[in-house]
């Protein structure tokens, strides 16, 4: 009723599918005003801490861009918030509030870790592969759970999704200190896993299978959402409850459907890692994983597509900031900060108001 | 003596629509004004700028002497004006005292409660409002909610009181009630405006009339030289009778059999409805409408009973299932249940079967088709967007609800569930939404027609029954229906 032309303009190109990634027309205008924030009050920090902050952010460019070696450690890093990010993404887009990714990616870890020690040798080429799917299986039954609480006892989601976290990461630590743990390490860990279900890394770079198989399922899941009967459920469902009722969609369907999708996407994501980066299961290796899920989901305004640069970002992000506090001796604590800071001001200049 | 109410030259624009343009508007002392229009034609945007809830972009207020600029509500409620909105902004877990205290400085820091009591009594009793302070407002029906309202605009010593819509909620009785009060005012000496688009109250209560169309005043005359035709052409420039002389009469079989249903809120309920029939639910919103739609719909379960469709048990078929039976719905809200306001033309006419072709063909949306569909339909229901990807929420209120007849009609259902389907909307929109219903009554579908407005139902139905405590009070042919016996079935009490 009420349109100017620039508007409509940007709604038709939104629907071309599948740049449909609600870019609005000044988004890059915005997201260079929140980088330009964030770096100043970055300086600002590293300059208190008594550091120089223009060295300091060149560390932190070359962590993350500088060698291939450095690119493929950031995109390692991405991986795991790509895929897990993704499925939360659907699970938001749904109106399921899922916010447990983190132990549905502990999990996954658990599972490709279990089935990669316990893989038979004669049937070694299929190792990674078993292993991957069985991190998938372990995420997706994580999630099951939270859903049947859910579910059946009308308990709200974001409490079992929450709560279960800290019970699965407590499970892995019982893995370790039983089952699944090296005897004798002195640290809660696994043994390394046989060779054979190590993940396939690009020489040079050191980047593992892992961001490729996360580029294919961010890419499905766009598909899946804004091309299929089931996505245009969803779609509708997380709009309005009663509308998706009208419409004759079964609530209870489609929140098992994407839980179990994110689940197993989680749990694929605690796989890549452990198969791809640590060889071994750790305690703690996914320590905080879930929770950055979430962020890079919202960054990328729940359309799994524009979860790719989301979680890209965070991933550079992380690479660079290491690499500043070993090079220059940034304390650790104050690059965590600033990792925070950076996300803070990207949210607020990316996330579509509601 | 200065003017009472003077506006002038009022200019408001949002976007690239003007709302008001160039509006005068005057009222004096002890005088009703009927401020009448179409949806959209300006009359809530100009009482926003009089409340102060929006600026203009021109124009000038005197009231009662001095100059209104730059206000907001807070100043007009201290200048003594008062809005009563459609929907009234009560507490319900609160008594009626405690929501005349609400945000009322003179109600004391420590709350004078006793004090403020006696005053809700003394008001009550002089403006004919017959309200006990101490009584919940859940517990009142909304007639008597809305003297609630009045009193606490009365109790604030408002001289202007305006009322958006006041009767659109009200059984009859309730209205006639709600009209003496207004008399009452007027002989206190308020200034009120009535905002309506109901013409038989505005002919019975107001002193003058003023009416907008798009945007400017397109007429105004003293009650009492103007009909209730011409009045109904300054609304809208042109003749918007339903035309329901010449129908049909009923012959068809009984499709749609309602025995000794039973839920939450409704019944035990017997009907039956047969095809070519339209069988008119009317009453006072809350005795049960939305139960025994939304049951018949599939959205509620029933406790006991059986519903069939042509002879086939449906009681207890999924939603989905009775679409494909034949069941069309039309619900009440429009906002969060009919429509998705965030999806496109085209998503929202595919709503109700969506996994079907040729909606779905295999395992994708058939992008090509939806858009075909939804240019034929945006054609033939003469739905007004840009195209099939334009969001639902950039329509009008009448463009959506084509939005829902379109995608409910198109499927030629065999029983059509309408619940409030031409509530809120202007005259052209709501004679669309009739005359599609009435066309396909003449193709043979028995249909459930459910509003408040009694007028609407004695116009389209050709029976009517009257819904009052969670069962029909009595139902009626439209021919030769008795308006007094409706009314008492209205109120409840059996007749």
């Amino acid at each position: 009723m009420t349109d100017s032309a620039p508007r409509a303009q940007s709604s038709r190109l939104a629907y071309v599918w599948p740049l449909r990634l609600r870019l609005a027309d000044s988004m890059a205008g915005r997201v260079a005003a929140a980088a330009a924030l964030s770096v100043v009050a970055s300086a600002l920090l590293v300059a208190l801490s008594g550091h120089n902050p223009f060295a300091a952010f060149a560390a932190m460019l070359k962590g993350a861009l500088g060698s291939p070696h450095q690119v493929g450690f950031a995109l390692n890093r991405a991986t795991p918030y790509l895929l897990a990010g993704s499925g939360v993404a659907l699970c938001f887009r749904a109106g399921v509030i899922n916010i447990g990714a983190e132990g549905q990616i502990a999990l996954g870890g658990v599972g490709a870790a279990a089935l990669a020690l316990h893989f038979p040798a004669s049937l070694s080429v299929l190792a990674a592969v078993a292993a991957l799917a069985g991190g998938a299986l372990f995420g997706a039954l994580w999630a099951a759970l939270a859903t049947a609480i859910h579910l059946g006892r009308r308990v709200h989601e974001v409490l079992t999704t929450l709560l279960l976290n800290f019970v699965a990461l407590l499970l892995v630590q019982q893995t370790l200190a039983g089952p699944l743990g090296q005897f004798g390490a002195g640290f809660l860990q696994s043994p390394e896993l046989p060779r054979a279900a190590w993940l396939w890394k690009v020489p040079e770079f050191g980047a593992h299978a892992g961001f490729p198989i996360a580029l294919v399922a961010a890419a499905t899941l766009s598909l899946t959402v804004w091309r299929t009967p089931f996505g245009f459920s969803l779609r509708v469902a997380g709009s309005s409850r009663r509308a998706a009722a009208y419409a004759g969609f079964s609530a209870p369907a489609i929140t098992w459907s994407v839980m179990l999708i994110a689940g197993a996407l989680a749990g694929l994501a605690g796989a890549v890692e452990v198969l791809g980066v640590q060889h071994r299961l750790i305690e703690g290796f996914s320590l905080g994983f879930g929770f950055k899920a979430v962020t890079v989901a919202l960054l990328g305004a729940l359309e799994p597509l524009a979860v790719v640069p989301a979680a890209l970002f965070v991933g550079m992000l992380e690479a660079g900031a290491q690499s500043m506090q070993r090079q220059i001796g940034v304390p650790s604590a104050l690059v965590i900060v600033i990792e925070g800071i950076t996300m803070l001001f990207v949210l607020a200049a990316t996330v579509r108001r509601a | 003596m200065p003017a009472f109410l003077e506006m002038r030259g009022i200019v408001r624009r949002f976007g690239g629509v003007t709302a008001n343009d160039g509006v005068d508007l005057d009222l004096n002392e002890g005088e009703i004004l009927g401020l009448l229009g179409e949806n959209g034609s300006g009359k809530s945007t100009l009482m926003k700028v009089l409340f102060g809830m929006i600026a203009p972009d021109a124009g000038r207020i005197v009231f009662r002497g001095r100059p209104l600029s730059g206000h907001r509500p807070s100043d007009a409620m201290a200048a003594g004006i008062a809005m009563i909105h459609q929907h009234f902004m009560l507490i319900e877990a609160m008594s009626v005292v405690e929501n005349v205290m609400l945000g009322w400085p003179a109600a004391g820091r420590i709350l004078k409660r006793a004090e403020m009591a006696q005053r809700v009594r003394e008001a009550s009793h002089r403006f004919g409002l017959d309200l006990d302070p101490d009584a919940m407002v859940a517990d009142l029906p909304l007639g008597r909610r809305q003297r609630v309202e009045i009193l606490k605009a009365v109790l604030r010593e408002a001289h202007l009181l305006i009322l958006d819509e006041p009767t659109s909620n009200l059984a009859p009785s309730e209205v006639a009630d709600l009209l003496t009060i207004l008399r009452r005012l007027r002989s206190e000496g308020k200034g009120i405006v009535f905002i309506t688009h109901k013409l038989p109250e505005v002919l019975e209560v107001c002193d003058r009339v003023v009416v907008l169309r798009a945007a400017r005043v397109s007429g105004g005359a003293p009650i009492g030289e103007v009909t209730k035709a011409q009045l109904a052409e300054m609304m809208v420039g042109r003749d918007v009778t339903v035309p329901h002389a010449e129908r049909s009469p009923t012959k068809g079989l009984v499709r749609l059999r309602v025995d000794r249903l039973e839920g939450p809120g409704l019944g035990p309920l017997s009907f039956e409805v047969r095809g070519g029939e339209i069988l008119g639910v009317a009453g006072v919103d809350g005795n049960g409408q939305i139960e025994l739609a939304e049951t018949l719909a599939g959205l509620r379960r029933p406790r006991a009973g059986a519903v069939t469709l042509d002879g086939h048990d449906i009681t207890h078929a999924a939603v989905g299932a009775r679409t494909k039976a034949g069941v069309a719905y039309m619900p009440a809200d429009r906002s969060s249940t009919a429509l998705v306001r965030s999806l496109s033309i085209a998503e929202n006419l595919m709503l109700r079967d969506s996994h079907e072709p040729p909606c779905a063909q295999g395992m994708f949306l058939s992008v090509g088709e939806l858009q075909d569909k939804a240019r034929r339909l945006m054609k033939e229901y003469d739905i007004r967007g840009q195209g099939p990807k334009t969001p639902a929420a950039r329509l009008s209120g009448g463009n959506q609800q084509k939005i829902v007849v379109a995608r409910e009609l198109d499927r030629r259902p065999a029983v059509l569930i309408a619940h409030q389907a031409a509530w809120g909307l202007d005259p052209g929109a709501t004679r669309f939404v009739l005359e599609r219903v009435l066309a396909l009554r003449e193709d043979g579908a028995a249909i459930l027609y459910f509003s408040s407005e009694l007028e609407e139902v004695l116009e389209v139905a050709d029976r009517v029954a009257v819904m009052a405590n969670r069962g029909f009070a009595g139902v009626t042919m439209r021919e030769g229906a008795d308006i007094g016996q409706i009314g008492l079935w209205m109120s409840g009490r059996a007749g």
